[in-house]
């Protein structure tokens, strides 16, 4: 206590001698600067390698590029005429609409069901931490190999393990109805980065919350919803966003069991927006239209995320706003 | 004052977006600037070489022979394989290799862009005439507007082989698979078919159905490409071979369920589909022999040529070939070696070597398919000999037979898109998501749209 109090009081003493008291509007700036300095290398990085590298992806989207020769044709906005006109556009958006429909909801649970289990855990945690966070650690082209085997519609483990109870497995892998939910599956298996996060907001849930609970006589589920939920609800806001983002950018997992070996058949459920995108620019060159397609997923995606926020504010609990 | 700033800034940003935009080209993008005149020089200097990723024992034969042949140049060779986006990315930074081995299917995109040196020059400066050392098939591959823009090698047609066990079996004949001949051809499929819970176990016959989808639209009387290379998948020729490969992997429990049985097979290994008797006949590139090769005591091989609407054998195959890029330093030394790799002796001491390997591991001598008839022929009789295996010697000579009964697929300013959409036009009519028709149709589009974007047309 003693302690406390000298230090207080040599705080004070510097104050007074260096620029007067701090008003809570002079104590916000210094706050302020301070934030900014710290992230200032992330800013100049953001500044010269992503806003630098946008504001060039605009000005090509209004061009025809050559690469090979490194001219740039006026354009005007026929890239982004073409948007319209081409039924790959639609065709892809809808694909990858479908799937960040099905992927974000059911990633969500089933990252939180495994930080809830993780949670409750007390003998040898960090093992089962460390296994549960592998598959992320894994390349998705060693996990793109595995699904394949897994999803083979004849012989894949899936499908073998259903016949067990006489279920007719579906043909994962060439069916198009089953396209995509096979490519979800595959997310699924790389869950745990999510998971981390709810693990750790959980770990922040005060536990006398339950306890107090409990004596009031609700359940587990009762204290899931009234308590857990709205405790980690930040948690939850942040991952469904940068989940629906990803989701809307989802490449690997297509692109390596579909699109990978051209001289496979490539079904056009798999055609994701970011795999039509990379073969615009990077197979066939075309990296004005290629352009184009990014600017209009930035647009739906800064849609997409300025409704989540507006909802999002309606329910998220922040625990240390002010 | 917020406002005015605001506008101020968006007013920069705006004409920096037009000044980047507008930028004028300082030519037409299909400007060659090629100088070929250069091909007559002497062979000298530095010369960069490109993708030359298949230094096996015949491709390590090859270059020592043309590094022989060109001894007063320093040849550098970037072993690693060819990749369109770092090839355009070289191209722009001014990093630009002398010759590039590539695709034939690369060759017709970029010719059409103006990106590679027409090569017609550098053949009648070194007194070569394609038509007579190549295939005129395999010239076809790398003709583009009536000129020859690269010096093809290899051409590795396929054909039919065939699982004399299951045949017998199933008391199929070689006769009855005839691709000629549909009903006879569908209904040997079906004796051979076995399938288990509806799960496939034997195959009648592996179309390949999207691995060799030249053999069902070319192959079958059909028209992919006009004579400028302008995509024409929707020309009703192509409906055929479609509707006939349904009827095929139809009959074989539909595509998704062959699909997933071919992808399961071990098609390398010591347990590939013919080992394991599950295909009755599968139609397969000349390398594939070389696979089952060390096999050969365990199966009971035949093989049969893929037959045209009118019987007749035919044979559609690529291969890889060695440009030259419009901006390359040492064209002269460039044109020598391509052809160096590609002359009679190259071959010939590719086929030593390979005679040597062969030799060490005691396996059979399947023999080169160089893309050079002279070269196959003297390869053929100097180094193929009876295996002391009928049926296996039976394979080797049916892709002999063939080889001269090529098609070309002719190269297309859209040849890779082209290629793509073909396939994904198979698996939708396969599928049964849409007739052929309506699948050439879609294909057609989208081919031409690339084909547009390359020639600006």
């Amino acid at each position: 206590m003693a302690l406390t109090t000298v230090r207080s009081s040599a705080g004070g003493k510097r104050r007074e001698e260096s620029a007067g008291p701090l008003t809570p509007k002079r104590y916000d700036r210094r706050e302020a600067i301070a934030g900014y300095l710290f992230i200032s290398p992330w800013i100049i990085g953001f500044l010269i390698f992503t806003l630098g590298t946008m504001i060039y992806s605009l000005a090509i989207s209004f061009s025809h590029l050559n690469l090979a020769t490194n001219l740039m044709r006026p354009a005007g906005t026929s890239n982004y005429q073409r948007l319209l006109e081409d039924p790959k556009i639609a065709a892809s958006l809808g694909n990858t609409l479908f799937y960040a429909v099905l992927a974000v909801p059911l990633e969500i649970c089933f990252a939180l069901f495994l930080a809830s289990l993780l949670n409750r855990v007390r003998r040898g945690a960090g093992f089962f931490r460390t296994v549960y966070y592998l598959p992320k650690m894994t390349p998705a082209v060693a996990t793109a190999a595995i699904f394949l085997l897994l999803l083979n519609g004849n012989t894949g483990a899936i499908n073998q393990f259903l016949r067990f109870f006489g279920i007719a497995g579906p043909q994962w892998l060439v069916d198009p109805a089953w396209v995509k939910p096979s490519i979800v599956m595959m997310t699924l298996w790389g869950v745990s980065g999510t998971m981390v996060i709810f693990l750790a907001a959980l770990k922040n849930v005060p536990r006398e919350l339950y306890e107090v609970a409990s004596l009031d006589g609700a359940g587990p589920v009762r204290q899931f919803f009234s308590i857990t939920v709205p405790m980690i609800s930040g948690a939850i806001f942040f991952n469904v966003i940068i989940l629906t983002i990803a989701a809307f950018q989802v490449f690997d997992q297509a692109y390596l069991l579909f699109w990978r070996d051209t001289s496979n058949a490539s079904p056009e459920a798999s055609l994701f927006y970011a795999v039509y995108l990379f073969q615009q620019a990077f197979q066939q060159f075309n990296f004005g239209f290629a352009a184009a397609m990014a600017w209009l997923l930035f647009v739906i995606l800064m849609i997409l995320t300025a409704i989540q926020v507006k909802v999002g504010n309606r329910f998220v609990y922040y625990e240390g706003d002010r | 004052m917020k406002k005015k700033r605001a506008a101020l800034v968006a007013a920069s940003v705006v004409v920096a977006l037009a000044t980047t935009a507008c930028e004028t080209p300082s030519g037409s993008d299909t400007e060659t600037g090629a100088d070929t005149s250069a091909f007559n020089a002497a062979a000298s200097g530095t010369l960069n070489a490109w993708a030359f990723d298949n230094a096996d024992d015949v491709g390590q034969a090859r270059l020592d022979y043309a590094a022989g042949k060109l001894s007063g140049v320093d040849i550098k060779l970037d072993a690693t394989g060819f990749d369109a986006q770092k090839f355009t990315t070289r191209l722009a930074s001014g990093d630009v290799p002398d010759i590039v081995q590539m695709d034939r299917a690369f060759v017709g995109t970029y010719a059409a862009q103006g990106l590679l040196m027409p090569l017609d020059k550098c053949f009648s400066a070194n007194d070569v005439d394609p038509q007579t050392r190549w295939y005129s098939s395999v010239v076809d591959d790398v003709t583009y507007k009536n000129q020859i823009w690269a010096v093809p090698q290899f051409y590795q047609p396929p054909a039919i082989i065939l699982n004399q066990k299951v045949m017998k079996a199933a008391g199929v004949t070689e006769a009855d698979i005839d691709t000629s001949n549909p009903d006879k051809l569908i209904a040997a499929i079906g004796k051979m078919y076995q399938a288990n819970g509806g799960v496939p176990v034997t195959l009648g016959f592996d179309p390949q159905a999207t691995g060799q989808i030249y053999m069902w639209t070319l192959g079958l009387g059909g028209k992919l490409t006009d004579a400028d290379g302008k995509p024409t998948l929707d020309d009703p020729s192509n409906v055929y071979g479609l509707e006939l490969l349904k009827r095929i992997t139809d009959a074989q429990g539909g595509y998704a369920k062959y699909k997933s049985f071919t992808d399961s097979f071990d098609f390398f290994g010591e347990q590939n589909q013919f080992v394991k008797d599950q295909v009755g006949a599968q139609l397969d590139a000349q390398w594939y022999p070389n696979v089952l090769s060390p096999y050969a005591g365990k199966l009971q091989l035949g093989a049969v040529p893929f037959k045209d609407r009118d019987g007749k054998p035919v044979t559609v195959a690529g291969g890889t070939s060695f440009a030259i890029p419009v901006k390359a330093k040492n064209p002269a030394a460039a044109c020598k070696w391509a052809l160096a790799l590609t002359e009679q002796g190259a071959w010939d001491a590719a086929g030593e070597a390979r005679a040597k390997t062969l030799a060490k591991d005691d396996s059979i001598n399947t023999g080169l398919f160089t893309g050079s008839p002279k070269a196959d022929q003297e390869l053929r009789e100097k180094y193929v000999k009876p295996s002391g295996n009928a049926g296996f010697d039976e394979v080797i000579n049916t892709y002999y037979e063939v080889a001269a009964s090529g098609r070309s697929v002719g190269a297309s300013p859209a040849g890779q898109q082209l290629k793509q959409e073909l396939t994904n036009a198979i698996t939708a009519t396969l599928l049964g998501q849409k007739s052929a028709q309506d699948a050439l149709a879609d294909a057609q589009n989208a081919s031409l749209s690339a084909y547009q974007t390359v020639t600006g047309g």
